[in-house]
């Protein structure tokens, strides 16, 4: 689909990325993941077109690839309705006539707004506008689409109605480029993720891949007296919501010992449980979790 | 480009300050100095007076259309609207013509409506509307022009405020649009020889008193046109930063 190779970027003489690569399969969904400052908008602009001073070179495949971008912004006429909005992105993507009517509606339907197509954007809540700023960049259905973080400060609803869209997306084959601080965000939606830090790739991989490759496995454990001395002398445990992380190459033999123990000396269990590893707790091993301000 | 045109046009539809500055307020200052400088004067004096300062206001106001321009553009950027477009087909290039078209129909208009008052209200000649056309062609391809370049320079709406006024009030003063350039220092006469205002003040002036011949229309006309371009490619060299500081 497209091969990011070698981009460096400065700002003066401040370099905001550096010999950044990667490559993104057709129909995938891949997230980038990092703090404010990591360089991932300006990556996402350089993909977009929006900047055109960088070195390093972006492979497209086919080279006439159509992009949607979705700005982090809202980036809307507000004074104007949603149709309007709509007709003119849809315009400067070469749509017209009747083709561009009927994308439209098509367009408010996907967005869920048919209703309310005919009003002006100012009227709108956040959620709505967010869809609106992702249909304005799918207009021309476009092969990839750029997401610089588009559920920013909007309702559950309103999120969970964007991840229908973005999984509809990829049914449809298009590629997705999707920029994220949350972290869940990333996991539920993307197939592959980039992690990103002072613009540079810190790691990068399928999502499955990265766990397997970097999170230990843990049990957690919750009780009254539930932990034998041993076994917090041999094993890295964390004190953690009341209980015991328990970090282990073996969990599911660490929880059999865990009752086995529990049982042999009327110690009391209340949970007992296995820790999924989450993406989050390989970003900050890698990263490391100081503040970036 | 024409997809640009129309959404500005529509926005500048519903901006009803758009027409406080563009048309009230200039009929307003005209009609109040009008009153304050014929005061105690008759016959020609008095026609002289009001032949100076009908077209005098009307190039002074145009200038204000810069603030509009300005707004426009900030908004653009600030909102994200600017890397959006960027993002699509459409050039920088044709970016910018789509934003300039508008405001040159309604400077346009704002010249017609301002002289029209002027010939309705206190009978100014229009001697040779044919020239008086041409001159407020240019004369809106001007004052718009160097609005595009002010537009994309600036960092903000205030900035965009203060450099209107300076280049509104300060031409206006300089151009000889309140005070005639002939009472002027020597020094100041030369300054006002650099400045549009003063050209199109004096081209505009012999078109209505029926005075202007063909060549001497020429001058005013290529110095309005070098200005107008002037900011045109102003614009575009500074449009990479202004994109560079958009948001989005």
């Amino acid at each position: 689909m497209f091969r990011v190779k070698n981009i460096k970027k400065y700002y003066g003489n401040q370099q905001v990325l550096g010999d950044v690569s990667f490559h993104v399969s057709e129909g995938i969904c891949y997230g980038l993941v990092g703090p404010n400052g990591a360089g991932k908008s300006t990556l996402m602009k350089i993909i977009a077109s929006i900047i055109h001073e960088y070195h390093g070179e972006i492979q497209f495949s086919p080279s006439h690839m159509t992009i949607g971008y979705v700005p982090q912004e809202i980036a809307l006429e507000e004074t104007v309705t949603a149709r309007d909005n709509l007709l003119f992105f849809g315009k400067l993507y070469g749509l017209r006539g009747q083709a561009l009517r009927n994308r439209m509606n098509e367009v408010l339907s996907e967005i869920g707004l048919t209703d309310r197509g005919k009003e002006k954007v100012k009227t709108f809540s956040g959620g709505m506008k967010r869809r609106l700023n992702i249909g304005c960049a799918i207009m021309h259905q476009p092969d990839l689409i750029i997401m610089d973080e588009p559920t920013v400060g909007i309702d559950p609803q309103s999120r969970h109605y964007i991840f229908q869209m973005i999984e509809r997306f990829k049914q449809e084959n298009h590629t997705i480029i999707y920029a994220s601080h949350y972290m869940e965000e990333i996991e539920q939606l993307c197939d592959e993720t980039a992690f990103m830090d002072r613009g540079k790739v810190v790691e990068n991989d399928r999502i499955d891949h990265l766990l397997e490759k970097h999170a230990v496995p843990s049990i957690f454990v919750k009780g009254r007296n539930c932990l034998p001395e041993h076994m917090a002398q041999d094993h890295a445990i964390s004190e953690t919501d009341g209980g015991y992380l328990i970090t282990t190459n073996q969990p599911l033999d660490m929880m059999k010992k865990v009752i086995e123990a529990g049982n042999e000396n009327d110690r009391e269990i209340e949970r007992l449980e296995l820790v999924k590893p989450r993406l989050a707790d390989i970003f900050f091993s890698l990263t490391g979790s100081k503040l970036r301000d | 480009m024409n997809a640009v045109i129309h959404m500005e046009v529509k926005k500048n539809l519903q901006d009803r300050g758009l027409l406080f500055w563009a048309l009230l307020l200039p009929i307003i200052f005209t009609v109040l100095f009008i009153s304050i400088f014929t005061a105690g004067t008759g016959g020609e004096e008095k026609r002289q007076v009001i032949l100076s300062i009908v077209p005098g206001y009307t190039v002074m106001f145009l200038f204000f259309i810069m603030i509009s321009m300005t707004e426009s553009f900030i908004k653009d950027r600030n909102t994200g609207i600017v890397s959006r477009i960027a993002s699509t087909p459409l050039s920088p290039y044709a970016y910018l013509l789509g934003k300039w078209v508008p405001y040159m129909y309604i400077v346009f208009i704002q010249i017609v409506v301002l002289l029209s008052f002027g010939k309705l209200i206190y009978d100014v000649p229009l001697k040779q509307p044919l020239w008086l056309l041409l001159i407020s062609l240019f004369l809106t391809f001007t004052v718009t022009g160097l609005g595009l370049a002010l537009s994309v320079i600036v960092k903000t709406n205030n900035m965009g405020i203060a450099f209107t006024q300076v280049i509104a009030l300060g031409g206006a003063m300089l151009g000889g649009l309140w005070v005639p350039v002939d009472v002027m220092p020597e020094t100041l006469q030369t300054i006002s020889h650099l400045l549009p205002q003063y050209w199109a003040h004096q081209a505009l002036q012999e078109a209505m008193g029926g005075t202007m011949e063909a060549m001497g229309l020429l001058q005013p006309l290529l110095i309005l046109f070098c200005f107008g371009l002037g900011g045109f490619i102003i614009a575009l060299i500074s449009y990479p930063r202004f994109l560079q500081r958009a948001k989005g």
